[in-house]
């Protein structure tokens, strides 16, 4: 019954520059239902800000491409709208919280200022009204008010991510995507930001991307959960299901490689190798070279997704009826059969 | 009874301000046992990388005493310190995107605090002891001539960590060495540090604000408020028996991997204060939901509850479990 707001389909973008190509992001598909929290998890280099980027349409000009597919919002593809379109819809249906929240504001400005800014791009008020919702959202995000006419020095690193937050909500987006917005805060604060992030997100019934490469932020924040690992997603699932029944072998390694609280274990588990480099991305599957648990096939094919209970998927050969030893057979076979 | 390799008594490091003395390191009072890793966490500002600095006499300590083998190496004239300590207290850095010359070769970097500490070394020896300790730390020989911006920050922080075990050192200051490390390369690198720790029954402090991977690698923990060190245990009480309020609601802001834990969370109104001449009383009072008025009046001081847990609150016996 629950109705998408975003759903991606296909999605390539491809860094190029003079040397090389770099596949940032490839074929992913994912969806969002309205009023869901999305954790996108992964490390360095999985291309989780690239894809983020991609749906706010702000990929580095010249250098980055949308080589093919779709992000629908709402039933309108957003890669056909012009620059103009785009704009009159970024900070209006979806804003983006930046990681940093130090770089992300103008020095110059007063916060109250800068909140105002974008309610007057995007709603026929004046100035004064402007700035009177701009404080209204500071009392939303918990600081006082009267504070709308100081400069972003005069704030803390916490602070300084709820202004940050109070702009990106200002105009009632309904989408939110968050670049790991808690990352550079403390954990006391980052508690502090995520129980207000969860609070307005119940309220408003906002829908949220949340970005990160905390497991804990998301357990504790999403509805689903995407694993991205080279520019791809390999895993997919409710939390639930990716938390208690993690299936990809990169997800399992993931687990074993974070020290963990409860439970005391002497040596932490190491995921052999490097992130593959993704100017120079193989033809299988791209955790093959440091996956524990492939036969010789994986070295040959690109895994395809497979479903492992409804909901959940993993990109994998482990889990296709014909692995357990025996070679797997060519994708493209089964895929005659009518996915 | 084990020997303590270092002994710190009330050691403080005031910085002057324009706005008056910030109190960065306060009367801070611990032992680290020889071999032994001690955790010191907290959050940003509250002098957790100054504490380590002022042992390494990076910054020069205001008053208080650090006895290191026998010797009170916090008075110690500075060119005398570096003479004969500063080849064994070494420490690493947080950032190994930043504290690694971008001009220099990996075999270069290494080599160089072998050559400064080592004078009368030729260079072939200085060049087959760097090899060894690339060697060592788990560098491939092909990356001898690799300059930082080629690699990886796991590998960057490997040749942090050669640089501080080249000069053999028995105690190790790891400032945030895994903090800017995606979780898999860490895995790698507190690996590396335990290994290293079992072989050359090395001394760490390992400084912070991730409370799984203090718990993992320490055997100690310090938790310190503004300065001040506000609780100390063995890792895995803390865990179990948390007294300090602080030290409380830090546990329970951290977000556990589980979908199934559902913890009662702590959540401080407000932020640090300011660390610029503090007022004599509980740092942490107007933070604290169980603050009562003794605690605006009186500054509580470390006492130990039980054996080997000390806390500095006026009512640590209330929150004992």
């Amino acid at each position: 019954m629950s109705e998408n707001i975003l759903s991606i389909k296909d999605l390539v973008i491809h860094y190029e520059t003079q040397e090389e190509v770099v596949e940032a992001v490839n074929k992913i598909n994912l969806d969002l239902n309205k009023g869901e929290i999305l954790g996108l998890v992964g490390e360095t280099g999985a291309g989780k800000t690239t894809t983020a980027l991609g749906i706010m349409g702000l990929l580095p000009p010249k250098v980055g491409h949308v080589i093919q597919g779709n992000i629908f919002l709402e039933g309108e593809d957003l890669l056909k709208k012009s620059q103009r379109e785009m704009r009159s819809i970024r900070g209006k249906k979806i804003s983006m919280i930046f990681q940093d929240p130090m770089t992300a504001l103008n020095p110059v400005k007063t916060v109250g200022d800068q909140i105002a800014e974008v309610i007057r791009l995007h709603e026929r008020c004046s100035k004064a009204e402007a700035l009177k919702k701009a404080q209204d959202m500071l009392a939303m995000v918990g600081i006082v008010p009267e504070r709308y006419k100081e400069y972003p020095h005069q704030f803390s690193g916490g602070m300084k991510q709820r202004i940050v937050i109070a702009i990106a909500l200002a105009c009632e987006p309904e989408l939110l995507i968050a670049d790991e917005p808690t990352t550079a805060l403390d954990v006391t604060i980052q508690a502090q930001i995520l129980d207000m992030m969860r609070k307005l997100q119940k309220d408003k019934g906002t829908s949220m991307i949340l970005i990160t490469h905390d497991l804990g932020v998301v357990a504790e924040m999403c509805d689903h959960c995407a694993v991205m690992y080279g520019g791809e997603i390999v895993e997919y699932g409710t939390v639930e299901q990716i938390f208690d029944n993690p299936k990809h072998p990169y997800t399992k390694a993931l687990y074993r490689s974070i020290p963990s609280l409860d439970q005391d274990v002497e040596r932490l588990h190491v995921i052999p190798g490097m992130v593959s480099d993704p100017s120079n991305l193989p033809t299988y599957c791209t955790f093959y070279d440091r996956c524990e648990e492939c036969n010789e096939e994986c070295g040959k094919h690109d895994p395809w997704i497979v479903d492992i209970e409804p909901g959940h998927w993993a990109k994998c050969f482990r889990y296709t009826p014909e692995w357990s030893g025996t070679p797997v057979a060519d994708p493209a076979d089964t895929k005659g059969e009518g996915k | 009874m084990a020997e303590n390799l270092l002994e710190v008594r009330n050691l403080k490091k005031y910085f002057s301000t324009p706005r008056g003395m910030l109190h960065a390191v306060d009367n801070v009072t611990f032992n680290i046992e020889k071999g032994k890793t001690i955790g010191v966490v907290g959050e940003s500002g509250c002098g957790k990388s100054t504490l380590g600095k002022t042992l390494m006499r990076l910054h020069q300590p205001t008053s208080g005493e650090v006895m290191f083998k026998g010797t009170d190496i916090a008075n110690l004239d500075l060119k005398e310190f570096k003479k004969k300590y500063r080849s064994n207290i070494q420490m690493i850095f947080q950032d190994p995107y930043a504290s690694l010359d971008p001009r220099m070769s990996v075999l270069q970097l290494i080599s160089e605090p072998i050559k400064v500490n080592n004078k009368n070394l030729s260079k072939q020896e200085v060049e087959k002891k760097a090899k060894e300790m690339m060697e060592l730390v788990g560098l491939a020989k092909r990356l001898e001539m690799a300059y930082p911006h080629e690699l990886d920050g796991g590998r960057r922080q490997r040749i942090g960590v050669a640089r501080a075990l080249s000069l053999n050192p028995d105690f190790i200051v790891c400032d945030e060495p895994v903090s800017a490390l995606d979780v898999s390369i860490q895995a790698q690198i507190l690996n590396l540090l335990q290994d290293l720790q079992k072989d050359r029954g090395l001394t760490y402090m390992f400084i912070t604000h991730d409370m799984s991977v203090v718990k993992h690698i320490s055997d100690d923990i310090a938790v310190m408020y503004l300065g001040q060190m506000i609780e100390k245990c063995p890792a895995k009480e803390i865990f179990k028996n948390t007294i300090h309020p602080y030290s409380q609601a830090l546990l329970s802001a951290i977000p556990i991997p589980n979908v199934h834990h559902k913890q009662e969370r702590m959540i401080l109104k407000g932020e640090l204060t300011s660390p610029i001449d503090p007022k004599p009383c509980c740092r942490f009072a107007a933070r604290c939901p169980y603050a009562t008025d003794k605690c605006l009046a009186e500054e509580p001081v470390l006492r130990e509850l039980k054996p080997g847990h000390s806390v500095a609150c006026h009512f640590a016996e209330k929150f004992v479990k």
